[in-house]
């Protein structure tokens, strides 16, 4: 019958059926705030867009066509490829190393015109092409990580020359007849034997001819020399004037200079410049002109070197395949991590047992080893108990006067002491507390009982 | 992108005709490109979410531990039939544990034009109000091989109420009521009774009780009835401060102390008294004040639903203060708190004088029933020191009890399931003996 008055559909204070009427009740965003919210971020992207083309358009300039025998640029080097056409060499633009290895041979310059764009894989492949191939290979400015590789045995100085413009200063015929040069740039050194060294500056040379060497020999011999002997080097250095070879070698030869000017169109008309780069270049009827370039795949599409992958062994059917497996995987994440609406968040109750105090408190008495407090407790407890049962106020149960004579007449097994039990020294040890309490409940079931 | 199953299937069996037939950018297009077309399609012919409109109905309240249906009304007004699958979300504690993403996700088809009801069943483990997040659908195009997905929000708050488990005893103790009514042969004349009417006399009544005036006026000898006085003023006080958010069993105090208040509210109000309901910790939680008597026990259920244990110490000062401006005559003040030592001997102690001078005051306390299981511990060293310790927790909140009593007042100490009982015992006897 309390069922009746209880719950209360019609009560004033539960919430009233809020009125979901005519308005929308989506969460998805309209149009209009979908503008304002990404606004910000497309304006972000239009200025980002904005910057990267006026960045590239503004820096494009001095690095367009650079080195390019087929631009006109200041910076390009056509002039010098007319002018070798009109003398009879011919020019060929090769992008990639394998091109530049096949190209390469006895009656052919080779010109690099930026060995530090390759890797190490391409300079030692270009190297192998190069080193017997008996032609002349020009390098134009490597570094020293490049020049190692593509030149066994020359290091490049880290710093550059100060000055741009050089004399000659050695027996090189073609350095000698062209006089200054703009070639000051990278500085060179070498352990060479034979290494004609020229355009010094400050002892250390802007332009290096080494002279053929058999394919064989020289990069362990120059091995061997700056491994055994790095404090010979005055022995090596590079002899100034020796009776280096004034006709082209049957053999290939290689030119290191130190700075691209004297190739470019606008410097090709001051000093010695045309005079050395077309005795340079023009010393074989062809030349090949290489320019390295970063989309070169040449490397990776040979088959030769007998080492190939696991991917270019299988047939393409499972590669193509694979592929479409990979697409069906992406679909496949993308259905599964679409959920069907967020997490619901929730406060959680506070879960503390009431009891904790209590167990905490026993913790510590049997940390501590409270035996006094222990035993105090439960005699207080029992003789709590014990005093309503004997006819004694709870308020005087614990003075033995008032308890122990009344329980004297409720005891009846001998050889027991109330006294001690209930208000005695309290137990030296673990053992004696349970015996303790053991002793207590049996008093307690005595008294009950009688 | 909201692909499915089925898009993720064909593409993987799409690799089959490319690895075989034809490995190249050729194959690949031919199987990817009418994959792709299908998916377009898909997406055109799905029904948009965001036009969708969606309403509720149901249960506005419910007991805690019984089911409430909620009503979801969802109409297509647009020109494509919707096939979707929806998620109506509620916060985790509104359903029953374990069926969280079963009972939240329905299958629905609604042609065209149309509008269909979905029933969803929340089974709340937790008091308080549960408010319905939000309803997503996910909507198929006929190929199911692309969908849209959106969100509603479509409020609706369900209130959980107190279970009154307690309500068990409610028929025994009206019983007992009706014995104190002098409805029954009980009479008792003393303090706090109130005259009720004349009868004829039957040997065995108190003859000091015979009406002389009455007498003479009729021809049989007439005797006054009493009945205990009626329109007395109960005012019930929860501390919802830290002391309640411990948990005895597996709810805390707060939980079994709202069982008691509202057996106590249910019985008062029978017995004609006026119940008013204060719950404090540092500030006022909730108070019902001035309600009839049987509109009195719904405004209570209503107002403890919300009620949450708050990790605060009690402000005894300011909830005495409350007490006292909302219980203005001579009343019954029922504390329900906790006879933790130091709360009471530095908190209420010394403000309870302003209460005991103009109103008798009850304290009623939940008792752990592990402390006593804690107590009878034997065996070994460790569970006697756990003997110990709870020995000496029974007696500390003996001593508070004490110092209580000698304030004059009343004190029922009760483990969860015997609180309710108990407190209304300790009411009807106070009833009984005239002092309220």
């Amino acid at each position: 019958m309390g069922q009746a008055q209880l719950p209360p559909a019609q009560d004033t204070r539960t919430p009233q059926p809020p009125d979901s009427g005519t308005s929308s009740t989506s969460t998805a965003p309209t149009s209009r705030e979908l503008w304002t919210r990404s606004r910000g971020i497309a304006l972000a992207v239009v200025v980002l867009l904005v910057a990267a083309v006026a960045i590239a358009a503004v820096r494009s300039g001095d690095r367009h066509g650079r080195l390019d025998p087929r631009s006109a640029d200041p910076q390009g080097s056509r002039a010098v490829a007319e002018l070798l056409a009109d003398r009879g060499v011919s020019t060929r633009v090769v992008t990639t190393v394998k091109e530049a290895g096949d190209a390469a041979g006895p009656d052919t310059t080779l010109l690099v015109t930026d060995p530090d764009l390759l890797d190490d894989g391409r300079q030692s492949r270009l190297h192998d092409a190069t080193v017997g191939s008996g032609g002349r290979t020009v390098l134009v400015a490597p570094g020293s990580p490049s020049v190692s590789k593509l030149a066994p045995g020359v290091t490049a100085d880290p710093a550059a020359s100060f000055d741009s413009t050089l004399s000659p200063d050695c027996a090189l015929p073609a350095a000698r007849r062209a006089g200054s040069a703009d070639v000051g740039g990278v500085r060179y050194d070498t352990l060479v034997p034979g290494a004609e060294a020229c355009y010094l500056d400050d002892g250390l040379p802007s332009l290096l001819h080494l002279p053929a060497t058999t394919d064989k020999d020289a990069p362990s011999k120059t091995g061997d020399n700056a491994a055994s002997s790095p404090k010979s080097n005055a022995e090596h250095t590079p002899r100034k004037g020796s009776q280096g070879p004034s006709e082209p070698s049957s053999r290939g030869d290689t030119v290191i200079l130190g700075a691209p000017d004297i190739l470019f169109n606008d410097r090709l008309d001051e000093h010695g410049n045309a005079s050395l780069a077309l005795q340079l270049l023009g010393s074989r009827p062809h030349l090949v002109w290489y320019l390295p370039s970063l989309s070169d795949d040449a490397l990776d599409g040979t088959a030769d070197n007998g080492d190939d992958s696991f991917f270019d062994l299988i047939p393409s059917g499972w590669l193509w395949g694979r592929l479409q497996l990979t697409v069906a995987a992406v679909l496949a994440a993308l259905w599964r991590a679409r959920r069907l609406g967020p997490l619901v968040p929730e406060k959680l109750p506070v879960a503390i047992r009431a009891s904790e105090t209590a167990e905490g408190r026993a913790r510590l008495y049997r940390k501590a080893n409270a035996r006094d407090r222990a035993a105090a407790a439960l005699r207080s407890a029992t003789r709590t108990r014990l005093a309503p049962l004997v006819g004694v106020p709870t308020a005087r149960a614990h003075t033995p006067e008032a308890l122990l004579p009344a329980l004297a007449g409720r005891l009846h097994s001998p050889g027991q002491d109330p006294h001690a039990l209930l208000f005695g020294p309290p137990p030296g040890d673990d053992a004696g507390l349970t015996a303790l309490v053991d002793r207590l409940d049996a008093l307690e079931s005595e008294v009950r009982g009688s | 992108m909201p692909v499915t199953g089925r898009t993720a299937l064909l593409a993987a069996l799409g690799s089959l005709p490319v690895g075989v037939v034809a490995p190249s950018w050729t194959g690949f297009l031919a199987v990817n490109a009418p994959l792709a077309l299908a998916c377009a399609y898909d997406f055109a012919r799905a029904a948009p979410v965001r036009r969708l409109r969606l309403t509720r109905s149901g249960d506005t309240t419910t007991r805690l531990g019984e089911p409430a249906d909620i009503q979801l009304t969802v109409t297509n007004p647009t020109n494509r039939p919707l096939r979707a699958e929806l998620r109506d979300a509620w916060p985790p504690s509104s359903w029953q544990p374990g069926t969280e993403v079963s009972a939240s996700r329905n299958r629905l088809d609604v042609p065209s034009g149309e509008r269909r009801r979905l029933t969803t069943r929340l089974r709340p483990t937790r008091r308080g109000d549960h408010r319905a997040d939000r309803v997503t659908i996910r909507s198929r195009g006929p190929l199911g091989l692309f969908t849209r997905q959106g969100s509603h929000r479509v409020p609706w708050t369900l209130r959980v109420l107190p279970p009154f488990t307690s309500r068990k005893h409610l028929p025994s103790k009206l019983a007992r009521l009706r014995e104190l009514d002098g409805r029954t042969s009980v009479l008792i004349r003393g303090q706090g009774t109130e005259f009720d009417s004349l009868r004829e006399y039957v040997p065995g009544d108190d003859t000091r009780s015979i009406d002389w005036r009455a007498t003479a006026r009729q021809s049989a000898v007439a005797v006054r009835t009493w009945r205990p006085e009626r329109d007395r003023h109960i005012l019930l006080v929860l501390d919802t401060g830290r002391t309640s958010a411990g948990r005895v069993g597996d709810a805390p105090r707060l939980d079994a102390s709202m069982d008691a208040a509202l057996l106590l509210a249910a019985l008062a109000s029978r017995a004609g008294d006026r119940v008013d309901l204060l719950a404090h910790d540092r500030r006022v939680r909730a108070l019902v004040q001035g309600k009839a008597a049987g509109d009195v026990l719904p405004s209570l259920v209503s107002a403890l639903a919300t009620l949450e244990p708050a990790l605060v110490e009690t402000d005894a000062r300011g909830l005495t203060a409350t007490a006292l401006r909302a219980a203005p005559r001579s009343s019954l003040i029922v504390l329900l708190t906790s006879l933790d030592a130091a709360p009471i001997e530095e908190g209420l102690l010394p403000v309870l004088p302003r209460l005991t001078q103009r109103h008798t005051v009850l304290v009623a306390s939940v008792a752990d029933p592990h402390i006593a299981e804690m107590a009878r511990a034997r065996g070994s060293a460790e569970a006697v020191y756990d003997a110990a310790a709870a020995a000496q927790a029974q007696a500390e909140r003996r001593r508070t009890a004490e110092h209580l009593t000698r304030h004059g007042v009343t004190v029922v100490d009760a483990t969860p399931d015997d609180l309710a009982p108990s407190l209304a015992d300790a009411y009807l006897s106070m009833k009984a003996a005239g002092r309220l």
